[in-house]
């Protein structure tokens, strides 16, 4: 059995190449896909600290479960938004989006 | 001793994450992401969350990845996608990642979370007694919990029907 930590330096490489990846790119669809990298550090990490107990407790892998759906739901409205938006713009430049600004 | 399983499952992860954010084609990006998925599905079986990678699996390389795959080819290439746009904001935003990775990188390398298997044989039964527990129909105690999710999913799928759907000219 690997150490905790090991799994925690996954977690914490997927939460950064997914802020960085949030803050730099411009296409929606890269946006989505650092915002599901992020998802995926935090269920690992969960996962992860639910090993910590010992005897270990069934509800961190619970709350993943949750996670994990609402995440499937989030990548399909925001799919949706992302197909609207090109149909309302051709493109789905973000810094281009601005339809709403007065 | 690190496990050879871990070492590749993890570098897969990485790989994959860097590739999904960098990768020129955008259908090659969504194939990097189904990578890193898997890869973290393989990280919940090392972690004996079984039940979990099953359901990682099924939801988002069965549905999210399938997904992005589509919208992709509805939406296209992207036209002038610059790869770096804001030299400034990018180079900022780097410095801050890296120094988060270095505060992470030193808390986990000072080796506060030691192992956790001090149980041995008495703990695999626990942990597959957990999985049975799970997969029982009475979902570990949080089946009208998982029920309320299931109709919110309902909701969440309507939603985005409502929304991409295309005006018929009467």
């Amino acid at each position: 059995m690997e150490p905790l930590s090991s799994f925690f330096a996954v977690s914490i490489i997927l939460l950064a190449v997914g802020l960085f990846g949030m803050t730099t790119k411009r296409s929606a669809i890269r946006i989505l896909f650092s915002v599901e990298l992020v998802y995926n550090a935090a269920n690992l990490n969960i996962i992860a600290f639910s090993r910590l107990r010992n005897p270990p407790l069934i509800t961190g892998q619970i709350i993943v479960l949750f996670s994990i759906s609402l995440a499937a739901m989030e990548a399909a409205v925001g799919l949706a938004i992302i197909i609207l938006a090109f149909r309302l713009n051709s493109d789905i430049d973000l810094r281009k989006l601005n339809k709403l600004k007065g | 001793m690190t496990d050879p399983a871990f070492l590749v499952i993890a570098a897969a992860t990485v790989i994959g994450a860097i590739l999904a954010i960098e990768a020129r084609d955008l259908v090659y990006g969504a194939a990097a992401l189904g990578i890193t998925f898997l890869g973290v599905a393989g990280l919940f079986i090392l972690l004996d969350a079984t039940y979990v990678a099953a359901f990682q699996i099924a939801v988002y390389i069965g549905a999210v990845v399938v997904l992005i795959l589509f919208t992709v080819m509805l939406v296209g290439p992207v036209k002038g996608e610059a790869p770096i746009e804001h030299r400034r904001t990018s180079l900022m935003t780097a410095i801050l990642v890296s120094l988060m990775l270095g505060i992470g990188g030193s808390l986990v390398s000072s080796n506060a979370f030691p192992g956790v298997d001090a149980c041995g044989a008495s703990c695999d039964l626990q942990l597959l007694s957990q999985t049975l527990l799970l997969g029982s129909g009475s979902n570990g105690g949080y089946a009208i919990q998982l029920e309320l999710l299931s109709f919110v999913l309902v909701a969440a799928v309507i939603g985005a029907l409502t929304l991409a759907k295309t005006e018929r000219k009467a």
